[in-house]
């Protein structure tokens, strides 16, 4: 209908007419070039130099950060080429020990937060307060606590023995169940808060309607409540997996020297190790594996709405 | 006829103690295998209440509820033959339209090939056949109800229960969903259970009807009898316009009482079911404005002025003012010619034979 014109700019947005109110966008811009860029520049660039003698970075082009992530050289015998299983270790337990946390988190979280969505509206507020709780004290603090609690002589153990379910203390601390345990209390309302937010959306109308049509309960949970709390599924996973991966406390209190994740051997590199290009390439890979899972989450969730759409 | 639901001194309270509140008061009812019968009262009647108790989404706190000759209590509503259309529809959002009339005899663990065959008769029945693929957020208010309606009835319930279904739609959609309604009921056999809070979609649709207002049944009957024969005042006020006149009773023999009308003439007027006033007594009577014709002033049984009119195109209100003060309407079928009384135009009003009725006080 509109007449021809030259200009195809769609109507209601006017043209560029103001080409200063770009340097209004300048703080935003800054922010993410030197906050998030920035210091991912810094990481990369040094993953590709050679080690300083006492820490640091020396600025020689070497891939060796990168070939010591995953092989290792025979010190008698350069030539002689093997695969660092040490790190190779590490990775598997991260990603795996991540994996368990998110499911931990996930089968808590569900209902954990369906309780609290499904209580009177002016209670819910009580109960989500009482959720963030936690986060009020450090982590570092809470962590020794679960310590405390799981340690030979902790609470855990005295009462069991007290009990009299074991005669000698379990040995608990400084296991990757330890650690799980740990990363799943820490990072639990980072599950529960975005899957009350899909609930408190949920139309309990659905549900009756669930019922109504001959489902049983289990069905009305599986058929409909999960499929449309899923966002909140997907948010909470992406929010409990990443910094999972990235745990550097709770492994290192709770996983003691032993059980290291990858967290922890960045910053061996950083520290002790002083290699810092290996741990810059850590630190990509690390980087690398959350982009990888998240792409293949994303991709799994989705791929059954992707189709019908028309 | 069998009867398809039996309540007997069904109630419902909510809360306990001081803030209880009684939601239906000893409800007895039965409903007619392939009846069209509607709950009709305001909001807060009940009505809804009723439909989600017969449903199973409610649990009575006392009396009892058969469905099929078969006591529901302690059973779910997926344990019983009926099915509801939900006010907002409430379909699945993240189905298809296809998946949305299916889910129930999935649910029933029918066959694929069956669901598939069902699935694409209530397409065809409800005319959607185009839209099965499409998610409820893809088609119009009118298509989601007619989806809600073909899931709602693919499962072959016994009975079919519709919350208010037509009250999101506009004016036009709502009377081409009266009558598809009306076909689908007549094509399926199925017992309909309607709930509303329109009256004329109740007098147009229902083979029974029963008014209900603060959690009782105040009138049970067809819409005929509903609207001619009212028996008390919220039921003759709640279903079209009324004229109530305040008036004494002269006479009594049988089912019949004579009134003195304003003006001193005397008028028979029939009594409801089980109510008997005194002789002397002044009970209230009605008329509907449409029963009542205009005539010369001085003719027919009462005599008024015009106080002034409403056009309505088909027909025009004429506001009266009696004898005696009482307000009066008067509904007169338009015609070309006919010229419309000037206020202060004074006027004779007949009653036609057996228009005026007594209502229970």
């Amino acid at each position: 209908m509109a007449a021809q014109t030259p200009d195809p700019a769609p109507e209601g947005e006017p043209q560029e007419r103001h080409g200063w109110k770009w340097a209004l966008n300048a703080p935003a811009l800054a922010v993410l070039i030197l906050a998030a860029s920035g210091p991912l520049i810094i990481v990369a660039v040094y993953s590709f130099l050679s080690p300083g003698n006492m820490g640091g970075v020396a600025w020689d082009f070497s891939l060796d950060g990168w070939f010591k992530v995953f092989w290792t050289r025979d010190i008698f015998d350069p030539e002689n080429v093997s695969w660092n299983w040490g790190n190779l270790t590490v990775f598997w337990r991260t990603v795996w020990l991540s994996i368990q946390t998110t499911v931990i988190c996930a089968v808590l979280g569900f209902p954990t937060a369906w309780f609290i969505a499904t209580r009177p509206p002016h209670r819910r507020a009580l109960w989500l307060f009482l959720i963030t709780i936690p986060f009020w004290t450090n982590l570092l603090i809470r962590t020794f606590a679960i310590q405390e609690l799981i340690r030979g002589t902790g609470l855990l153990n005295t009462v069991m023995m007290g009990l009299g379910i074991v005669n000698e203390p379990v040995q608990m601390l400084y296991s990757d169940f330890a650690i799980l345990l740990g990363m799943a209390y820490v990072f639990l309302p980072l599950m529960v808060l975005p899957l009350y937010a899909a609930m408190d959306k949920l139309d309990f109308r659905l549900v009756e309607a669930g019922y109504d049509l001959y489902a049983s309960r289990f069905r009305v949970l599986w058929h409909v409540i999960l499929p449309l709390v899923k966002p909140g599924f997907v948010a909470g996973s992406i929010l409990v997996f990443i910094p999972s991966i990235g745990a550097y406390v709770t492994p290192r209190v709770l996983g003691g020297g032993r059980t290291m994740m990858l967290g922890n051997l960045i910053g061996l590199q950083f520290g002790q190790g002083r290699n810092w290009p290996l741990g810059a390439a850590l630190s990509m890979l690390l980087l690398i594996i959350v982009m990888i899972a998240l792409i293949a989450y994303l991709r799994t969730v989705n791929r059954d709405d992707g189709g019908r759409r028309g | 006829m069998t009867q398809e639901i039996e309540i007997a001194g069904l109630s419902k309270v909510f809360g306990q103690g001081a803030s209880a509140f009684r939601a239906l008061t000893d409800i007895n009812l039965s409903i007619d295998t392939g009846e069209f019968f509607t709950l009709l009262g305001p909001s807060g009647c009940g009505k809804t209440t009723l439909l989600r108790m017969i449903a199973g989404f409610e649990h009575p706190t006392g009396g009892t509820l058969k469905i099929a000759g078969e006591e529901m209590a302690g059973k779910g509503p997926n344990a019983r033959p009926v099915n509801t259309v939900f006010q907002s529809y409430a379909l699945f959002p993240h189905m298809t339209v296809a998946q949305n009339i299916g889910f129930g005899l999935k649910m029933l663990g029918k066959s694929r090939s069956e669901v598939d065959t069902t699935v694409a008769e209530m397409l065809r029945l409800v005319r959607m056949e185009p839209m099965a693929d499409r998610k409820p957020s893809e088609i119009s208010g009118g298509q989601q109800q007619r989806v809600a309606l073909a899931r709602a009835l693919a499962p072959r319930p016994r009975v079919l229960l519709l919350d208010e279904p037509l009250s999101a739609l506009d004016l036009k959609l709502r009377k081409e969903m009266q009558s598809e309604l009306k076909r689908l009921q007549t094509e399926t056999g199925i017992t309909f259970v309607f709930v509303t809070h329109d009256q004329e979609e109740a007098l147009t649709m229902s083979d029974r009807i029963a008014v209900m207002s603060a959690g009782r049944i105040l009138q049970l009957g067809t819409p005929h009898d509903i609207y001619h024969a009212p028996a008390e005042r919220f039921v003759a006020d709640f279903i079209g316009d009324t004229n109530f006149l305040d008036l004494p009773v002269t006479a009594i023999s049988g089912d019949v009482a004579t009134l003195t009308l304003p003006g001193g003439q005397s008028a028979e007027a029939r009594l409801p079911a089980g109510y008997l006033p005194v002789i002397g007594e002044t009970v209230t009577a009605v008329v509907r404005p449409e029963q009542a014709v205009l005539g010369e002033p001085g003719s027919g049984m009462l005599s008024g002025t015009v106080a002034s009119s409403v056009f309505f195109g088909t027909d025009t209100h004429l506001h009266l003012t009696l004898s005696d003060g009482q307000d009066f309407i008067l509904r007169r079928q338009n015609t070309a010619d006919l010229p419309v009384p000037q206020p202060g135009t004074p006027v004779g009003i007949t009653l036609g034979a057996g228009t005026l009725r007594v209502l229970r006080s």
